[in-house]
C-alpha cells in the first residue's frame, strides 16, 4: 500500500478526471472481461441459431418469434404481477423493521438484527423444503391447520391456480428481508443526529421527523433497494421452479423460468438470449422511471 | 434521536418499546421458523427425504447426521476451507475496489461517468442464464483455468451491485468535507483513504457481510467450473447428499447448519459497525 | 492506472499461487497409484485420459470412484479415467452448459431420453464402429436399443428400471385384493378402480386412508400421465408411421379416467400438489394403500423403516406403521395390451468441438464399457435392486446376496417382459417438438385438470390444437 500511495503522489497533477478513471479502472477491467464480454456474446447469439459446432445467423427471427409467443407475454404479465405484489411490500416491511429496531436497547437491537438476518444465511434448499411443508395440501399441513382453526376450508395451496401465486407471494413476504433490513439500518445510522436535534428544537413529532428527515435521507437507499429488488424479482425463477414448476396451467411461469428452459431444456440458446435482452430492456425501462422519481442526489 | 428516549414519562416509553418488541417478535417467529426447522431436522437420523419426520418437535435428538456429514466425504473440511478462501478473497476485493469505484461514480467528475454507470446497471439486468455459457467458454475454453481458485474468484472480484451500493451511500457524504480536504492539499486517493473509507465504515461492513454471504452461498458457478471433489466449495459438496431418488435429509440439514455457522461468526464480529454507525458531524468536529 | 494494474496483478498472482499450491496437493492425492510401466502391452499405446461426469447412481456409487479409476487403470495402464462427481439433478445443467460451450466430458451418465437432444446439437459420439461385437453382445437387446438414435449407438445402458406401483400388503389383503394374481396377470382400469375404492377408509366425513396416491406436484405430473397412456395403446408419443399419437380419442378417455379416480374419492382432491416425498410419507404412515410411481429401492426403504419401528427408538418416521411393500403393475386401459414404462439410464458418449481421433474414441468406448458391465454394473444394480442387463454383470452378481421379496422380483420380470420398446426411428426434430409441446401445453393443462380447474375435454382440445399447429393436420393421429 505504501508503494501505491507513492505512485499516486507523482500523478497528483493530472486532476480529478484522471483520478476518476483510476478509481474505476479495476472495476471496469473485471466488468469488461466477466460481464460485458458475456453480455456482448449473448447479444450476438440472439441473432443466431446457436450450435456449439457452428452457429448460423438468422437475423431477427428469434426476436420475431419471441414477440409473437403468447406464453412469453403471459410469463411477462405473471412476473410483473409478482414484482408489484412482492417488491414494495418487502421494502416497506424492511423499512418498518429497521425503524422499529432503533429505539430498543442495544442487546435487543443486536438480537433482532441477527434474527432477521438469519434466514438469508440458510441455504435455499432447506428453505424450500420447509415451505413445501407449510403449504402441504393435506389437512395435516401447517397452513391448513392454521386456517382450519378459524373454520376455513382446506386449501390446495400450490396445486391450484387460484392460490399458487398467492402462496409464492406469501413466501416472499415472510422470507428473508435480512439484506434490506441491514442496508436500511446502515443508512439510518448514517443520518446525522444534528438533524433530529434541530427538529426537536422545533418541536417536531415522530411522524414529522420520519416524513421530513428519515424518508428524504433514505431516498438513495430506497432507490438502490428498489432497483436491485425489481431486477431480482424480474429474474426470479428458483422459487417457482422448486415449488410449483411454473404450474398449474402456467399460473406461476415466470419469464426467468422460460428463459432457463429455452437455454437448457430445448437448447434454443439464441431464443433465450433474445428473450433476455427484451427482458433487460423492460427492466431498464422500469429502472429509468425509478431513477426519475428517486434519483435526485440528496445534498446537504 | 429519531425516537425521544427522554420522553416525558418512562411509562409511555415502556409501553412503546413493549409494543415494538411484540410486533418484531411475531415477525421474527415467522422468519425464524425455517431456520428452526433446519436445525431440528439436522438432529434427526440420517434417513431419506421420503422418510423424514414432519413434526414441530424432534422425537429423538442425535448428532449422527453431523458425524455422517464429516464421514461422508474425506473432503468435508476441505469444502469449508475452499469456501472460506473464495468468499474471503472476493469480499476483500469488493470492499476495496467497489468502494473505490462507488466513490468515483458519486463524487468525482469525469467524462463518460453517467454513461459508464448506466452501462454497468444495464449489464446487471441481463439474466445470468444467458451470460453463463459465454462466461464458461471464456474461463474454460479460452483461459483454461477450470478447477482452480482463479476460476472461482475472478468473475466475482468486483460486483456491480456493490458499486451501486457504495455509490448510493457515498453520495450523501457532504461535498464540503471533500472540498476542505482538497484545500488542505490531499489528493483524491488520500481523501478516499483517510476520509471516505472511515466515513463509510457502516456501509463497508454491510457490503462485506453481504458479499461474503452471497459468495459463501453461491452454488451454480463453483459447481460448473470445478470437477474434482477437492476443489468444490461447501455448497457444491452439500448437494452431493442428494441421491438418485432420495435425499439424505438430516445430513443435508446438518451440512446447511454447519455452513451457516461462519456467517454468524462474521455477523457478530462485524456487529459493532452496524450498531454504532458513523456520524459525519463527529469527523467534521 | 499503473498503480491499479499493479494491485490487480498482485491479486491475480495471489490467487494463482494459491491455485498452484492446490494443484500440487491434488496431484499428490490422485496420481501416485498409477503403476508405471508394469505392463509391457500398455507401453506401446499412447497415453490418454477419459473424463466422466457421474451422479450418485446408487447410495454407495460415488464412494467407489477411486477404486473404479484404479481398477480401470490396472486394466488399461495407458489410460486414466478421470471421474467428476455431481449430484443427480444438477448434473444435467452442468452437462448442458458444457455441451453449449462445446466442451462436454467424454462420458456422462444420463437418462436415455436425453440422447436425442444432444444428437440435435451434434455433440454426442456415435460408437457403432468403435464398440467390439463382444461388447455389444454382452448387453440385453431391449435396453441397448434405448441408447440408439437413428442409426447410431451413443453409449452403453446401465440398467432398465420398470416404473410400477407399490402397495401395502396388509391393506391390499384387507381390501380383498388378490395381489399375487395381479402381479402375474395384471389388471384392467375397471378392476383397478374398484380395488382402490375398496382401499379407502373414512373417519367420519374425512378420508383417513386413500386407495391410491401418485406424486404429481410440479413437473412430476408428466410421469403420471405417461405411465398411464402407455397402457392405452400409445406406447410412444409417435405412432410407427411417425404421427403424433396424443390426439387420439384414447387419450381423452385416459384423461377422463384420471379425473374419475379423484372424483371417486379414491385419490385425494389435493393430488396436484402431492410431491414424491409427501406421497412416500403417506405410504409409510398408512394414509394410502397404493402409491406411485414405484421404484425397486422403495422395498428396501420400507424394510428399513419397519426395522426402526421394531427398534422403537423414535427414529422411525413420525406416525408410521409397519408396511410390507408389494410391487404392482400399472392397469391397462380400453382393452389394450399392458406396456411397462421403463427408464433406461446409461453411459452416454460425447465429443468435443474437434472430431475425436479413432484411438481416443476406442479408449472412451473401453471406459464406457468398463463402467456399464461386469463388477461395476453388478454392484451398482444390486444396490438399486434393479435387474442386471449384461451377461458379465449377471456373472459378477452371482456371488452377491440381495434380500428381496421373491414375489416382487417375479412381478418386475413380468413387467419387463412387455417393456415399451425404444424408438430410435423418431427423428430428433420431431422428438424435440414433442417435448416442447409436453412442457408448454400438456403439463400445465394436466396440472389444471388434476386440480379440478378444467375438464378432460378442455385439456384434450388444447393438446389437439397445439399438436395440429405443431405437426400439421397430417402429422397427427385422427380417430
Amino acid at each position: 500500500m505504501m508503494q501505491a500511495t507513492k505512485t499516486i503522489k507523482k500523478r497528483k497533477v493530472k486532476g480529478d478526471a484522471g483520478w476518476g478513471y483510476t478509481f474505476i479502472a479495476v472495476a471496469l477491467v473485471i466488468f469488461a472481461l466477466f460481464t460485458a464480454y458475456p453480455v456482448a456474446s449473448a447479444f450476438i447469439i440472439s441473432f443466431q441459431e446457436y450450435k456449439p459446432l457452428g452457429s448460423t445467423f438468422i437475423g431477427f427471427d428469434n426476436y420475431v418469434e419471441t414477440l409473437s409467443d403468447s406464453l412469453f407475454w403471459k410469463s411477462i404479465r405473471t412476473t410483473i404481477v409478482y414484482t408489484i405484489l412482492t417488491v414494495p411490500v418487502a421494502l416497506f416491511l424492511s423499512f418498518a423493521v429497521a425503524i422499529l429496531i432503533l429505539p430498543l436497547k442495544k442487546w435487543m437491537q443486536t438480537t433482532f438484527k441477527a434474527v432477521f438476518y438469519l434466514p438469508a444465511v440458510a441455504s435455499g434448499v432447506a428453505l424450500s423444503v420447509v415451505w413445501l411443508w407449510i403449504f402441504d395440501p393435506m389437512p395435516s399441513g401447517i397452513l391448513n391447520k392454521l386456517i382450519g382453526t378459524v373454520g376455513a376450508d382446506n386449501q390446495n395451496w400450490l396445486g391450484s391456480s387460484s392460490t399458487a401465486m398467492l402462496s409464492l407471494v406469501l413466501m416472499a413476504w415472510l422470507s428473508s428481508h435480512g439484506t434490506s433490513i441491514i442496508i436500511y439500518l446502515a443508512a439510518l445510522l448514517g443520518i446525522d443526529n444534528s438533524y433530529y436535534e434541530a427538529a426537536d428544537l422545533d418541536g417536531a413529532t415522530f411522524l414529522q421527523k420520519l416524513r421530513y428527515i428519515v424518508v428524504p435521507c433514505l431516498k438513495p437507499t430506497t432507490l438502490f433497494l428498489l432497483v436491485t429488488g425489481v431486477i431480482g424479482s424480474f429474474q426470479v425463477f428458483q422459487n417457482a421452479f422448486l415449488m410449483t414448476g411454473g404450474g398449474p396451467d402456467n399460473a406461476t411461469t415466470m419469464v426467468g423460468l422460460l428463459i432457463f428452459n429455452n437455454a437448457f431444456k430445448y437448447f434454443e440458446f439464441g431464443k433465450a438470449a433474445a428473450q433476455s435482452l427484451i427482458l433487460a430492456l423492460l427492466i431498464a425501462g422500469v429502472a429509468l422511471v425509478q431513477f426519475k422519481f428517486l434519483g435526485k442526489e440528496v445534498e446537504y | 434521536m429519531l425516537f425521544k428516549n427522554h420522553a416525558s414519562n418512562s411509562m409511555t416509553k415502556y409501553i412503546r418499546n413493549g409494543t415494538i418488541t411484540l410486533l418484531l417478535l411475531i415477525f421474527a417467529l415467522a422468519t425464524l421458523f425455517p431456520i428452526y426447522f433446519m436445525i431440528i431436522s439436522s438432529l434427526g437420523d440420517p434417513v431419506e427425504a421420503g422418510a423424514m419426520n414432519y413434526s414441530l418437535f424432534p422425537s429423538k435428538i442425535s448428532f449422527a447426521s453431523y458425524k455422517f456429514f464429516f464421514d461422508y466425504s474425506a473432503y468435508s473440511l476441505r469444502w469449508l476451507f475452499n469456501s472460506l478462501i473464495v468468499a474471503g478473497t472476493v469480499t476483500v476485493s469488493n470492499v476495496f475496489f467497489a468502494s473505490m469505484a462507488g466513490y468515483a461514480f458519486s463524487k468525482i467528475q469525469f467524462k463518460g461517468r453517467a454513461f459508464l454507470f448506466t452501462l454497468l446497471l444495464i449489464a446487471m439486468m441481463i439474466p445470468y442464464q444467458v451470460t453463463q455459457v459465454p462466461l464458461y467458454i471464456l474461463i474454460v475454453n479460452i483461459f483454461h483455468i477450470q478447477n482452480t481458485y482463479s476460476a472461482l474468484i475472478l468473475p466475482g472480484l468486483v460486483s456491480v451491485y456493490n458499486i451501486f451500493l457504495a455509490k448510493q451511500f457515498m453520495g450523501s457524504i457532504p461535498k464540503e468535507i471533500i472540498e476542505s480536504a482538497k484545500m488542505e492539499g490531499c489528493n483524491q486517493f488520500q481523501i478516499y483513504w483517510r476520509i471516505i473509507l472511515p466515513l463509510s465504515k457502516t456501509v463497508l461492513a454491510v457490503m462485506a457481510i453481504l458479499t461474503f454471504m452471497e459468495n459463501w452461498n453461491t452454488f451454480f458457478w463453483p459447481f460448473l467450473v470445478t470437477n474434482t471433489m477437492d476443489m468444490q466449495t461447501i455448497q457444491v459438496g452439500l448437494k452431493n447428499f442428494r441421491f438418485a431418488n432420495t435425499t439424505y435429509f438430516a445430513p443435508m440439514m446438518a451440512g446447511a447448519t454447519i455452513s451457516a455457522l461462519p456467517m454468524f461468526v462474521l455477523f457478530f464480529s462485524l456487529q459493532k459497525y452496524f450498531l454504532e454507525g458513523v456520524t459525519v458531524g463527529a469527523v467534521k468536529g | 492506472m499503473k498503480r491499479n494494474s499493479r494491485v490487480l496483478a498482485s491479486v491475480l498472482a495471489l490467487s494463482l499461487s494459491v491455485t498452484t499450491l492446490a494443484a500440487c496437493s491434488s496431484n499428490n492425492n490422485g496420481n501416485n497409484s498409477a503403476p508405471s510401466g508394469t505392463s509391457s502391452a500398455g507401453t506401446s499405446e499412447a497415453k490418454d485420459t477419459i473424463t466422466a461426469l457421474l451422479p450418485p447412481v446408487s447410495p454407495t456409487y460415488q464412494d467407489n470412484f477411486e477404486q473404479m479409476a484404479k481398477d480401470f487403470n490396472a486394466l488399461y495402464p495407458n489410460l486414466t479415467l478421470k471421474i467428476e462427481p455431481a449430484s443427480w439433478e444438477d448434473m444435467t445443467q452442468k452437462l448442458d452448459t458444457q455441451v453449449n460451450a462445446g466442451s462436454p466430458p467424454d462420458i456422462a451418465f444420463i437418462g436415455s431420453e436425453g440422447i436425442s437432444k444432444y444428437v440435435q446439437q451434434g455433440m454426442v459420439m456415435d460408437i457403432t464402429d468403435a464398440a467390439t461385437p463382444e461388447m455389444i453382445g454382452d448387453f440385453d437387446a431391449a435396453p441397448l436399443e434405448y441408447m440408439k438414435n437413428g442409426n447410431g449407438i451413443y453409449g452403453f445402458p446401465a440398467y432398465m428400471e420398470a416404473h410400477a406401483l407399490g402397495g401395502n400388503k396388509a391393506f391390499l389383503e384387507q381390501a380383498g385384493i388378490d395381489y399375487k394374481d395381479v402381479q402375474k396377470n395384471g389388471w384392467t382400469y375397471d378392476q383397478f378402480r374398484e380395488a382402490i375404492k375398496k382401499g379407502v377408509v373414512k373417519d367420519g366425513s374425512k378420508t383417513s386412508r386413500y386407495g391410491f396416491v401418485f406424486a404429481t406436484a410440479g413437473v412430476a405430473s408428466k410421469d403420471y400421465l405417461n405411465i398411464l397412456v402407455k397402457n392405452a395403446g400409445m406406447p410412444s408419443p409417435f405412432t410407427t408411421d411417425l404421427k403424433y399419437a396424443y390426439t387420439s380419442n384414447n387419450y381423452l378417455e385416459v384423461l377422463k379416467d384420471v379425473r374419475q379416480l379423484i372424483d371417486d374419492g379414491s385419490m385425494p382432491k389435493e393430488l396436484s400438489s402431492v410431491d414424491a416425498g409427501k406421497r412416500w410419507n403417506m405410504f409409510l404412515t398408512g394414509q394410502t394403500m397404493i402409491t406411485g410411481k414405484g421404484l425397486a429401492t422403495f422395498e428396501n426403504s420400507a424394510n428399513k423403516n419397519n426395522a426402526k419401528i421394531e427398534a422403537n427408538d423414535g427414529s422411525a418416521v413420525q406416525g408410521s406403521i409397519k408396511a410390507e411393500y408389494i410391487v404392482l403393475p400399472v392397469p391397462s386401459f380400453l382393452g389394450k395390451d399392458p406396456v411397462t414404462t421403463v427408464a433406461v439410464d446409461g453411459y452416454v458418449t460425447f465429443r468435443g468441438k474437434k472430431e475425436p481421433t479413432a484411438e481416443h474414441k476406442a479408449n472412451v468406448v473401453k471406459a464406457a464399457y468398463y463402467l456399464a458391465s461386469g463388477k461395476v454394473a453388478a454392484t451398482t444394480n444390486n444396490d438399486l435392486f434393479v435387474a442386471h442387463i449384461t451377461k458379465t454383470g449377471k456373472e459378477a452378481a452371482a456371488s452377491m446376496i440381495v434380500n428381496r421379496n421373491p414375489d416382487n422380483v417375479a412381478a418386475v420380470q413380468v413387467m419387463l417382459s412387455h417393456a415399451a420398446p425404444a424408438r430410435p426411428d423418431i427423428p430428433v426434430e420431431l422428438g424435440a417438438k414433442a417435448i416442447k409441446l409436453e412442457d408448454e401445453v400438456i403439463i400445465p393443462k394436466l396440472q389444471a385438470l388434476i386440480a379440478g380447474e378444467i375438464t378432460p375435454q378442455a385439456m384434450y382440445d388444447a393438446v389437439k390444437k397445439a399438436a395440429i399447429s405443431t405437426f400439421g393436420e397430417d402429422g397427427v393421429v385422427k380417430e
